[in-house]
């Protein structure tokens, strides 16, 4: 259950030989891109011509696929469907359902948001099978992001699969005490409290003492940190990185032109 | 102002921040396997709000949205804007006194649910045209069906869906600070927000006020379950 | 001038009305290996935070007196400071993991990261204290995968590799069996002769017995003996006052009244207890 949230895969290759900068910047080019774009098939596009072939690229397609089918696509499908359907736009009906009208202009606008969420969360699946969290925490922190964001994010990263396990035995132990998921509104709140006390109240005591032993190994030290790591980053992805920056500006100055 | 920033956050606050993160995903999914018809999503954030102040409320709030969407729920992540702008809000009414009586909790619960509904309705209208992943899309589209405007709908839908979540909300939050030892609530950058008026906080005065706070909590469920049925119904 | 010198040190938590410490002075010269003993209560944890400038920095509250640690005084420097000279490990081995780190050697690096070793140095420091508590073979791990008594050690390295002048430990080896405590207190031993004072709160008397060069006994905030361990630990004093003491001094102090004891001295670990009633 101790399992830590990490998605990172080990594997050597050239995206993860990447600086971490570059392939976050990547992402957010891809994000920015696919949500500026003046055209609806611009994103599932950004999927299938960059993101599956990078993906391929990092060797983690299969992991990226699992990942996606798993967390992406359901996401992705529902807001589709209820896009789709519950969207009153357009003349054209194509797909009668009751009271619901599916028009040509409703489909295409579902899916291009769908496609448009499928990009991001794709985008940062990728990121996150192929670098490791703490490699991109080091090397943000170097180029000046305050180390306690650092210490945040990765602490988070840990903390919240024990807290899942927790939550998970709590439920546990009260069902086998008789609690029902099944029964009424005041029944199921009622219920909640209990639950949450001893999830909560755990976790807080320990603040003071978590506090003090960072402290007490510097954490608050106004010395310039220096890193453990060593993490590279070569005159080429800083050519990557201007040339994803220049790629988003076209995209947004296109978007502001063709309007 | 950079100071006023910089005086949310001490070494407590940050090692609270990822706690406070993991318990809203926590009670958040808690909820989900509940089936309860609120979030109950940003307890952790109101408590960083209300004991560390206004800014570390924000980020504990634009955090969790992040690391949500990114590790467990994609939809999530839009909506971080909502909830730094929850976080910020708690805070400053925590700062303007409103964390000292449950009556006051339950105005800081209201009125963080109409920022809340006024900063997802952008979002909810430009990223998603009114129709998102939530649940609570259905009141909108039939809204929308009811030939209502697209802003209007959305922001009714907002309007019966958030003050339910966010008053329950800030009053386990509130129920939480109560319950914490004093000397442990000393080492945060606010404790004075959270004192209790009238003196003495101690043993029977917290229970009566935990009380209150789960009946409050229950008479407005129900009132929500009421107002569905009528929408839906009618 | 003494290593670590505080001069009537009275010292209250905030909202509290009672003193923790109360007019304690205490000298201890560099090098010194120092044990502190004492019943629940007695504010042997907040010494350590005293110390370790944890008090009054980081838990405010109100301190008269003087603590002076290393040429720094108490009133007149932060806490940054502080840390660079005195280190500080407690009791819960879960609470002093960082969270910031997914390996332990990362995480023993962290202080050296934080207070800006330069990358090599840190890399030699790290290997070096890893080797020195014998935790080579955790280095990949994840500190939150190990038990107990591994954390701990990860706990003690993570201050060791930040070559503090002055130890601070609460309890360093309370999850630890026998054969572990005892390599730990090998090792502060050896820290303590190559010239680092340590001051350690301790329940298990056998053990600083063996180790400790000095002893101090606190009641209610105030120091109740000082002295050599032979002597403090075996001292009637403490049994009147509910200290722990060790089973061989109350089995030989029951034996002297019986006439059975014949040594002056009441011992306090198995072998002195073996020597002394074979030798009778």
């Amino acid at each position: 259950m101790h399992e830590r949230l990490s998605f990172y895969i080990k594997r050597n290759s050239v995206i993860h030989h990447l600086n971490p900068l570059t392939k976050l910047t990547l992402v957010l080019a891809l994000i920015l891109i696919a949500f500026t774009s003046p055209w609806y098939w611009t994103p599932h596009l950004l999927v299938l011509i960059a993101i599956i072939p990078l993906s391929f690229l990092g060797k983690v397609a299969p992991e990226f696929f699992k990942t996606a089918l798993r967390l992406i696509l359901p996401a992705a499908g529902f807001l589709f469907l209820m896009q789709a359907f519950f969207q009153p736009v357009g003349e054209t009906v194509i797909f009668k359902f009751y009271f619901l009208d599916m028009t040509q202009e409703s489909l295409m606008f579902a899916f291009r948001n769908a496609t448009r969420v499928i990009v991001m969360v794709s985008a940062f699946t990728f990121l996150l099978l192929t670098t490791h969290p703490s490699e991109l925490m080091s090397d943000l922190t170097r180029r000046g992001l305050p180390g306690q964001f650092a210490y945040v994010i990765i602490s988070t990263l840990q903390i919240l699969p024990q807290m899942q396990a927790k939550a998970q035995t709590i439920i546990s132990a009260q069902r086998s005490r008789g609690l029902d998921t099944e029964s009424s509104f005041i029944r199921r709140m009622g219920s909640l409290t209990p639950l949450i006390g001893p999830l909560v109240f755990g976790s807080l005591a320990e603040v003071e003492e978590r506090a003090i032993a960072i402290e007490a190994r510097g954490f608050t030290s106004k010395k310039v940190k220096t890193s453990l790591h060593e993490i590279p980053d070569p005159s080429s992805d800083k050519l990557i990185r201007w040339v994803l920056i220049i790629l988003v500006i076209i995209s947004i100055a296109l978007k502001l032109w063709l309007s | 102002m950079l100071e006023k920033i910089k005086n949310n956050f001490n070494t407590q606050t940050w090692v609270l921040i990822p706690i406070a993160i993991a318990i809203n995903i926590a009670i958040g999914q808690l909820v989900l396997v509940l089936k309860l018809p609120v979030f109950l999503d940003s307890i952790g954030t109101v408590l960083v709000a209300v004991l560390c102040g206004p800014w570390a409320g924000a980020l504990t709030g634009a955090l969790s949205n992040t690391i949500w969407g990114i590790a467990i729920d994609p939809s999530a992540f839009p909506w971080w804007p909502v909830a730094a702008m929850i976080g910020y809000m708690a805070g400053r009414m925590a700062q303007w006194g409103f964390f000292k009586s449950w009556w006051k909790v339950v105005v800081t619960g209201f009125v963080v649910a109409i920022t809340a509904a006024i900063v997802s309705t952008p979002i909810a209208v430009y990223l998603f045209g009114g129709i998102t992943a939530s649940g609570s899309s259905f009141i909108t589209a039939y809204l929308l069906q009811t030939g209502q405007g697209i802003w209007s709908a959305v922001v009714s839908t907002s309007f019966l869906t958030e003050p339910v979540d966010k008053i329950t909300t800030a009053m386990l939050a509130f129920a939480i600070v109560q319950g914490l030892p004093r000397r442990t609530i000393g080492g945060y950058p606010k404790p004075e927000q959270v004192e209790v008026e009238g003196g003495e906080g101690e043993g029977g005065a917290n229970n009566t006020q935990m009380y209150i706070a789960i009946g409050v909590v229950v008479l407005l469920v129900l009132f929500a379950a009421f107002m569905l049925r009528n929408i839906l119904g009618g | 001038m003494a290593f670590i010198n505080l001069q009537n040190v009275t010292y209250k938590y905030p909202l509290t009305k009672t003193p923790v410490l109360q007019n304690i002075n205490l000298q201890i010269n560099e090098g010194e290996f120092v044990a502190v003993i004492g019943p629940n209560g007695a504010g042997k944890s907040t010494l350590c935070y005293t110390l370790a400038g944890f008090v009054p920095h980081f838990f405010k509250g109100e301190i008269s007196g003087t603590v002076e640690v290393a040429g720094m005084e108490s009133s007149k420097s932060t806490l940054d400071e502080w840390v660079l000279n005195v280190g500080l490990a407690f009791q819960n081995p879960f609470n002093q993991i960082s969270g910031a780190k997914y390996t332990v050697f990362e995480e023993i690096a962290f202080g050296l990261e934080n207070t800006g070793v330069p990358r090599d140095e840190m890399k030699t420091r790290v290997e070096e204290a890893l080797k020195l508590t014998d935790i080579s073979n955790l280095a990949d791990r994840s500190p939150y995968s190990l038990s107990g008594g591994q954390q701990q050690r990860v706990a003690l390295t993570s201050i060791l590799v930040m070559q503090p002048k002055l130890l601070v430990l609460d309890e360093p080896t309370s999850q630890m069996d026998p054969i572990g405590t005892r390599e730990v207190f090998g090792v502060i031993r050896k820290m303590a002769e190559d010239g680092m004072t340590v001051v350690m709160v301790e329940h298990k008397v056998e053990w600083i017995a063996n180790f400790a060069d000095r002893v101090i006994a606190l009641k209610d905030g105030q120091i109740l003996l000082e002295g050599k361990p032979s002597e403090v630990l075996t001292s009637d004093v403490l049994a009147e006052n509910g200290f722990g003491i060790s089973r061989y001094t109350s089995t030989a102090r029951e034996a002297k009244k019986q006439g059975l004891w014949k040594k002056e001295n009441l011992p306090v670990t198995l072998d002195e207890a073996v020597e002394g009633f074979s030798n009778w």
